[in-house]
């Protein structure tokens, strides 16, 4: 007689998370994503850093045992500003991931669900706000409820969202007409019941993937805003430092530049690393790979 | 066409779009290369209420007097108007003589498209568009109240849906094509300064007609120079050129002792250079790099370059060796932090001693300004008469024991109860660093600040609209008088007049009033020393510094010299590209 081996039944999840911890490279990127969110959170509940605004040495002091990184020019320890800066940039990356997602995947859903009508608004609002310039957005949106944090999240958050909401549109269009939603169907259904409890999960590798793409970009674009004096205001920020440097490098002060790159790159690279890892592991195509 | 045809026929396009690109440069051209700091708001003379405006408006347009290019104590001079003007012996009638044969510069609003000679009746229109209400100057302070008939006019027509220019105002008549006849209604000691200001330049009603809300970018003067594309594009880069119809005004040939070497060029037609390239670079590195690279004749040298070239109070040998020269001259400033006192929280004067008290002036200095700037006790500058050498402001920081008590008794201990304060700034990285350094310094006391960034316009529009609470500015002087000072203060200069923190004290506004009236005088410098501790008593604003200005010259620039009041000193200056040739060589 002839028995076919059974494999233990096995989640995508569970499935994505042993891919992630075989594969080296993604789980250093993990470690080093979690210690930079507690960090961030650390630093946010005022556990650490929370003195960053002293001064500490004189204005301008190079990088030395007493003080690692160096001070600014008020003798502020750059290395403090750097962990607050993080904070600034994982509650920006969050924030905004969270905002984009949410946006991204509801409209996505309803517009692949119903179609029609509602598909052509929510494609008329999406292909709107893509043609605005992200810049200008900002802009506008700082000047109506003032620069600072709420700007930033609200704009990158409004901004980012369209990618994610035609793929997840796309996606429900494929899956609608599926067994699995005709089941839901025949044995009564809601709309709603079949959109959130049935089609939301099977696409939800996509908000995961969106997700942990989105946060990365959020953090490099707060960078850049903050550069440019758009971003947030009054508190560190790896951008405000970055502009500091600008004049300061001329005075050979590079410790400020260093910090502040250091800090973002390790956290872009392991981001990346991460969510290209995610997303070979949630790839259905790919499993068993 | 096949694939080698197409590249060649695309290289050979290519070859004749950059051929035509290539400028023509003119060897014997000379080109002078300057920076503003600011963006510019536009140029308009009746808006010209900041530095960086001033200066490029004064390369247009032109006013009834100047100040002499070569002489100190700044000394007044007739530029539009033929020579000084006749004063009646009550000092209240001044008749001015217009040059004949000025003509303002060719521009489509002209009949033909030709210039018009200017008359006495320009002076008219245009100092009626600066009492214009619906025009929303900011110049009116300087004449408000001082002509006679002049507010009545502005007030009558502030109430008509348009601003009838033709009705007669007894003050201001042109009594024929050259006569221009000034009746004050008060005595106004520093009347003819106000006629040196750009605020008085003479514009043309035919284009402020034509271009109306756009007049600001379609800049008509008489003066040295005109716009290269003949209009205003809010561009990075402003080119000027010859104005070809520019009147016959000869370099002066009477100097100062200290001007002496600057009479090279005495007794040549001006402007003497063809051309002037302003750049608008509002962040300090990128100039100083532009400065260094030879691109650019003049510049300040900046905060964080100050160590690398400056040493002892000299040109460090790298600089020298490159032929630039340093001069260092005090300026005719104060800058200084301001309360918007429209808002009811800064009438508390506990409250803003306590703030002027935590705040360290000498830490600022060493930070901002390399040590080289004089802390302010009050608001009048040294070299001013009404500033005190030997007075100290009592509220002057730092004294934290001494300001956390004064909060206290401003109602406020520790800073409780006190509403987050926004701090507006203009958006340069030294600007935000002085605010943070402000936030710090307040922080220390319990007050907390929020920093509110915008570039200068905006942040000038904000002001002008009493829309901040505090923010960081300075005053340079429009004439050597410390009243020029002394009015920033004086209520009916409310925003968008000169007094930007909108302060309207009857005390001191009576006070002020007497002084305005007065001849310089013994009498009068005392009260101007009493204004001035009025002020610092109260701590009306916050004084923050005298600054000094430390000024790099390349060394084919040719007249150039550090001034408060010469906006229109470009006329003057001189490149000589021979000397420029051989010293970029170094460079």
């Amino acid at each position: 007689m002839t028995t076919t081996t059974v494999r233990p039944n096995q989640s995508i999840w569970a499935h994505a998370a042993r891919s992630i911890y075989k594969d080296k490279l993604a789980f250093i990127s993990f470690v080093i994503v979690t210690v930079y969110m507690v960090m961030g959170i650390l630093a946010f509940t005022g556990v650490i850093a929370a003195d960053w605004s002293k001064e500490i040495g004189p204005s301008y002091s190079a990088p030395s045992a007493d003080y690692i990184f160096g001070t600014d020019i008020f003798g502020r320890s750059v290395f403090l500003k750097a962990i607050k800066g993080a904070e600034t940039a994982i509650s920006i990356g969050l924030v905004t991931a969270f905002i984009t997602v949410t946006l991204g995947s509801v409209l996505g859903l309803i517009a692949g669900y119903y179609g029609g009508k509602l598909d052509d608004f929510i494609g008329w609002i999406y292909t709107t706000i893509s043609s605005i310039p992200g810049i200008m957005l900002i802009i506008a949106i700082a000047f109506i409820i003032g620069k600072g944090l709420t700007a930033v999240y609200l704009s990158l958050g409004l901004t980012s969202w369209v990618g994610l909401c035609r793929v997840i549109r796309g996606e429900v269009i494929r899956h609608k007409d599926r067994e699995y939603v005709h089941a839901a169907s025949a044995i009564g259904g809601s709309d709603m019941r079949k959109m959130f409890r049935h089609i939301l999960p099977n696409v939800s590798h996509m908000m995961i993937i969106n997700f942990s793409l989105t946060f990365q970009m959020a953090i490099k674009s707060e960078v850049i805003l903050s550069y440019l004096g758009l971003g947030v205001q009054g508190r560190p920020s790896w951008g405000v430092m970055i502009d500091d440097a600008k004049l300061e490098l001329s005075r050979g002060v590079w410790w400020q530049l260093g910090a502040a790159t250091l800090f973002m790159f390790i956290i872009v690279l392991a981001l990346n690393i991460l969510g290209d890892a995610i997303r070979d592991a949630l790839d259905p195509k790919l499993k068993g790979k | 066409m096949n694939l080698k045809k197409c590249v060649i026929a695309i290289m050979a396009a290519s070859l004749v779009v950059f051929a035509g690109c290539t400028k023509k440069q003119n060897a014997s051209e000379r080109v002078l290369n300057l920076s503003s700091t600011a963006e510019i708001k536009g140029f308009d003379p009746i808006n010209a209420g900041d530095l960086y405006s001033g200066r490029e408006i004064s390369k247009i347009y032109e006013g009834l007097l100047e100040f002499h290019y070569l002489k100190m104590p700044y000394t007044l001079v007739p530029n539009l108007a033929e020579e000084m003007p006749q004063v009646s012996t009550d000092g209240l009638v001044y008749t001015f003589k217009i040059r004949p044969g000025v003509m303002f510069q060719d521009d489509a609003a002209f009949a033909g498209g030709k210039g018009r000679e200017l008359e006495a009746k320009d002076f008219v229109f245009s100092i009626k568009r600066l009492a214009d209400s619906k025009l929303n100057s900011e110049g009116w302070w300087v004449l408000d109240g001082k002509i006679k008939g002049l507010n009545e006019w502005r007030d009558k027509n502030s109430k008509l849906p348009a601003t009838n220019y033709d009705e007669e105002v007894e003050g201001l008549k042109a009594i024929d094509k050259y006569t221009l006849q000034f009746t004050l209604a008060k005595p106004f000691p520093q009347f003819l300064y106000s006629l040196a200001m750009p605020f008085t330049y003479a514009v043309s009603r035919e284009v402020a007609d034509k271009y109306g809300k756009e007049f600001l970018n379609h800049p008509v003067g008489t003066g040295p120079y005109k716009l290269e594309a003949g209009k205003f594009d809010q561009t990075k880069t402003i080119i000027y050129v010859k104005n070809p119809t520019f009147r016959k005004k000869l370099y002066p040939s009477d100097a100062s002792p200290e001007f002496q070497n600057l009479l090279a060029d005495a007794g040549k037609q001006l402007p003497l250079v063809d051309k002037v390239i302003v750049h608008v670079m509002v962040e300090s590195q990128p100039a100083w790099l532009k400065f260094n690279k030879g691109e650019l004749d003049f510049y300040g040298i900046p905060k964080d370059n100050f160590g690398t070239a400056i040493k002892d109070n000299k040109l460090t040998p790298d600089l020298s060796g490159k032929g630039m020269i340093l001069s260092i001259t005090p300026l005719l400033d104060v800058t200084y932090t301001g309360f918007n006192y429209e808002n009811k929280l800064f009438q508390n004067v506990n409250l803003r001693r306590a703030m002027y008290l935590a705040y360290d002036e000498g830490k600022s200095n060493e930070l901002f300004y390399n040590n080289t700037s004089f802390p302010a006790q009050s608001i009048v500058p040294p070299g001013i008469v009404g500033n005190m050498p030997d007075f100290k402001n009592p509220w002057k920081g730092p004294n934290l024991e001494l300001a956390k008590k004064t909060l206290a008794e401003a109602g406020y201990p520790e800073g409780k109860g006190l509403p987050e304060i926004t701090y507006d700034i203009s958006d340069s990285t030294t600007s935000r660093q002085m605010a943070e350094f402000f936030v710090k310094q307040m922080e220390q006391i319990g007050v907390k600040i929020k920093i509110v960034a915008s570039p200068w316009p905006e942040f000038m529009a904000k002001v002008k609209k009493k829309s901040v609470q505090m923010f960081g500015m300075a005053w340079g002087a429009d004439y050597p008088d410390a009243e020029n000072f002394l009015q920033l203060l004086y209520g009916p200069n409310k925003s968008p007049g000169a007094n930007s923190s909108n302060y309207d004290n009857p005390e001191y506004n009576k006070m002020f009033e007497k002084a305005a009236l007065m001849q310089d005088s013994p009498e009068r410098t005392k009260l101007y020393e009493e204004l001035n501790k009025f002020v610092a008593d109260n701590v009306v604003l916050m004084y923050n510094m005298h600054r000094q200005s430390y000024t790099l010259q390349q060394s084919w620039l040719r007249n150039y010299h550090t001034s408060d009041l010469h906006h229109n000193n470009v006329q003057y200056l001189n490149i000589d590209n021979e000397v420029k040739a051989q010293s970029l060589k170094k460079f």
